[in-house]
């Protein structure tokens, strides 16, 4: 038996890694966004309608990586 | 304590904006949908054209969940517990948008009427499309810096 087989064996789909990394990503990057937002509204709630807005085009953005990362499971096959 | 005032004067001033954004991607996904049906039509026949729909509408309508849950949410501003309900919303629905994604994703990877990679690139044309409205509605929109203040109340004499 060689060292590859008794050390560092995987089965299974290697994109099953990827669809992980596009959930952790966006939700590290969602996080950040909300948390930077409440900071923001609580250091200045007259700003709350202004931080709501680009609170969300954060969020936009960090999630399309997402839709279009679990989406690549319709194009890799196994 | 439950304030005194009427609910319109604090819901926040981010709701227009929201509104506008959800209207023109409506718009553009129209757009979006007819150019990538005839391409998916051209390209893969009437599989192609089903998948161009389906992608382009999964996109619009996940993308569009967030302005929605954050307008949703809005509708609570008088209420006491506003930022719990706030967050509990607009996060557990983009929680609860991405569990159904991916059962979404799971189910029609296999589906015979489908053409899979017609599929992803509507959808990422979607996705796109959708960014795209958001970062031109914001980039118009116009909010002054102090929109949400809240002027002290003149003294009472009870």
């Amino acid at each position: 038996m060689d060292a590859t087989t008794v050390l560092a064996e995987i089965n299974g789909n290697i994109a099953t890694v990827g669809y992980g990394l596009a959930a952790i990503g966006p939700a590290i990057g969602v996080g950040i966004v909300v948390g930077k937002t409440i900071e923001g509204v609580a250091r200045q709630p007259e700003l709350a309608g202004r931080l709501q807005v680009l609170m969300w085009i954060g969020i936009a953005f960090t999630e399309a990586l997402a839709f279009i990362g679990i989406a690549t499971y319709f194009i890799f096959t196994s | 304590m439950t304030d005194p005032r009427p609910e319109s004067d604090r819901t926040p001033t981010s709701n227009p904006v929201l509104r506008r954004a959800l209207a023109w991607g409506v718009v553009l996904a129209g757009v979006v949908l007819v150019v990538s049906g005839i391409l998916g039509l051209v390209f893969a026949g009437t599989e192609g054209l089903v998948s161009a729909l389906v992608g382009t509408l999964m996109a619009v309508v996940f993308m569009g969940i967030t302005a929605a849950s954050i307008l949703f949410a809005n509708r609570f501003a008088s209420s006491d517990l506003f930022v719990g309900a706030f967050f509990g919303i607009v996060l557990g629905g983009w929680l609860l948008k991405f569990i159904v994604f991916i059962a979404l994703v799971v189910l029609l990877r296999d589906a015979d009427w489908l053409n899979p990679t017609v599929l992803f690139l509507s959808l990422v044309a979607g996705v796109i499309a959708s960014l795209v409205v958001d970062v031109l509605v914001v980039a118009r929109s116009r909010l002054s810096y102090a929109s949400d203040v809240e002027l002290p109340k003149a003294p009472r004499d009870d």
